[in-house]
């Protein structure tokens, strides 16, 4: 079948992307370097940079989360595809300053490959950087094996954590130490019922049948084990944050958050049917949603589904989560 | 005979594996379609061309330091993970370089250990797995054998290429486990590995860029 997207040139399709993206936003970021994207108006060089990393194609993410209280710098790659070491150098080179620079990178192996280059060759020459991995993706990997689960939605509440703190002035340590107490602390599901298609070859990057969804397929497609006909927006949501909440061993009275992230065609009033059984299943089980968002945060083109984030908050978490930010696709 | 690589003979052998790469990228992307999304052979071409660009615009005198450029030139190829595996061998042969300006058969041997190295600390591939390692396991190994038994820079270089070749060979009857190819499963039956492809290519193209140039 024929792709039927507004593109021009595929192979100038992330160049394009990015200067639409700018001319959009041009208060509040714009392009530096070698296509990398940054705040238009710069964080003092007292706080801590927040960094990360990853392909194309799942707009808003990343580069929607520069700004003030979230990202300093955002190094968007090809289409799907990870930037290679060199530019994440640019942009840790870039962000250096002596309080330091957090890199949050999201568990999928062209990433990490990159981040890890980029960060011996910052760390050769003396930079002040630290890694933060998010691997939440519970349908790749049991909670002991972090390596196997892949980076979902929930980079996003890191990044919006851990910017908030940098903002406050918190030193990198304690920049890291908040990011990872919520990275360990949060869990995502998939669920798909229309594959995308890939924008510069026009090939779906994955199969479902007519009539089926799947829980636990990734952000490129990845297979995922739990296919079974379509249910309802409460039987679906049942299912996944049941899973969720076993993940995670959340007890009742516990505080948490939630995000619903629509992946591309799912509407967004399908999103908030969902987030709405899912406060009633919460309910039942006297755990409180302190928090929570539905949305188009991080897509995969015109992707049938959507990811259920959830997270075990503390009063320090839920603080740093309500803490002003002002970016293109997140504003509190 | 040839004794010893200066910077230039060691550009030459560079230049000989982009040689390869631009007379067989179509092959490895036909062979890519089988598992991946066909576009390895591209992206091996983009990074042979950037490799040949550093060559040209280098002013480095020394094998460490060209390496070092083109390691930099492949690593920021797009496309997935080719350009940082390959990069980080040229980066690891760079470190194993050291400052010498000149390298025997022996210190290219050992130059080749030292980019296998860097690049398994990228990749959690062994032998067996479907991928470059099964290419460049046997390659450097035998190349490290030939300069322990004397042979010269040109022995070395064919018993590299030779072993890479058979490695490349064996990747056929391997179902992918690594990388996206893995979701493809057993589709990959039967063919091999584009990236084990590449890398026997590029120590065929060292072997010719060496002979040819003397």
């Amino acid at each position: 079948m024929m792709m039927k997207k507004f593109i021009n040139d595929p192979d100038n399709l992330v160049n394009e992307l990015l200067n639409g993206f700018a001319l959009a936003n041009a208060d509040k970021v714009k392009l530096a370097g070698n296509n990398l994207v940054v705040r238009a108006n710069p964080k003092p060089e007292d706080k801590v940079a927040i960094v990360t990393l990853g392909g194309s194609g799942h707009e808003p993410a990343l580069s929607g989360y520069v700004g003030e209280g979230m990202l300093d710098i955002s190094v968007p790659g090809e289409i799907f595809a990870a930037p290679g070491p060199p530019r994440v150098l640019e942009a840790l080179r870039m962000a250096n300053r002596p309080a330091g620079v957090l890199l949050v990178v999201l568990n999928h192996a062209g990433d990490i490959m990159s981040a890890n280059m980029a960060m011996q060759m910052a760390e050769k020459e003396g930079l002040n950087v630290k890694q933060i991995l998010t691997s939440e993706d519970i349908s790749t990997g049991p909670r002991d094996k972090p390596e196997e689960r892949r980076g979902l939605i929930g980079c996003l509440a890191v990044i919006k954590a851990a910017g908030a703190a940098a903002e406050q002035g918190k030193s990198l340590e304690e920049c890291w130490e908040i990011a990872h107490r919520l990275e360990r602390n949060m869990a995502t599901l998939a669920v798909a019922v229309a594959p995308a298609t890939h924008p510069s070859t026009g090939d779906a990057i994955s199969e479902i049948p007519e009539g089926d969804m799947i829980i636990g397929m990734g952000q490129h497609g990845e297979s995922g084990s739990g296919q079974m006909k379509i249910k309802t927006a409460r039987e679906t949501a049942e299912i996944m944050l049941d899973a969720l909440i076993e993940d995670l061993s959340i007890k009742a009275g516990e505080d948490v958050l939630m995000m619903i992230n629509g992946v591309g065609s799912t509407t967004l009033m399908e999103q908030y049917v969902v987030l709405n059984s899912c406060k009633e299943i919460l309910g039942g089980k006297n755990i409180n949603l302190a928090r929570c968002i539905a949305g188009e945060f991080l897509t995969v083109q015109e992707m049938g589904g959507f990811q259920m984030f959830l997270a075990r908050l503390d009063s320090e978490l839920t603080e740093l989560w309500d803490a002003p930010c002002k970016c293109p696709s997140m504003a509190m | 005979m040839t004794d010893t690589l200066d910077c230039q003979g060691l550009a030459k052998m560079l230049l000989g594996a982009v040689e390869q790469i631009r007379a067989n990228h179509a092959r490895l992307s036909e062979l890519d379609s089988h598992g991946g999304d066909g576009d390895h052979g591209t992206t091996m071409l983009r990074a042979m061309e950037n490799l040949q660009s550093a060559v040209s615009a280098s002013k480095c005198d020394a094998p460490g330091g060209l390496l070092g450029e083109i390691a930099w030139a492949v690593m920021g190829t797009d496309g997935g993970a080719t350009g940082p595996l390959f990069g980080s061998f040229f980066m690891g042969m760079q470190e194993g370089a050291g400052d010498k300006a000149s390298c025997d058969a022996a210190t290219l041997a050992a130059m080749f250990q030292a980019g296998l190295d860097t690049l398994c600390k990228q990749t959690k591939a062994q032998v067996g797995d479907k991928t470059i390692v099964d290419a460049l396991v046997p390659a450097v190994t035998a190349m490290g054998q030939a300069a322990a038994a004397g042979g010269d820079i040109a022995a070395v270089l064919q018993r590299g290429a030779e072993a890479a070749a058979t490695g490349a060979e064996s990747t056929k009857d391997i179902e992918a486990r690594f990388g996206r190819a893995k979701n493809a499963g057993d589709k990959s039956l039967g063919h091999e590995d584009p990236g084990a492809v590449s890398a026997s290519l590029l120590f065929k193209g060292f072997l010719e860029g060496v002979q040819q140039h003397g």
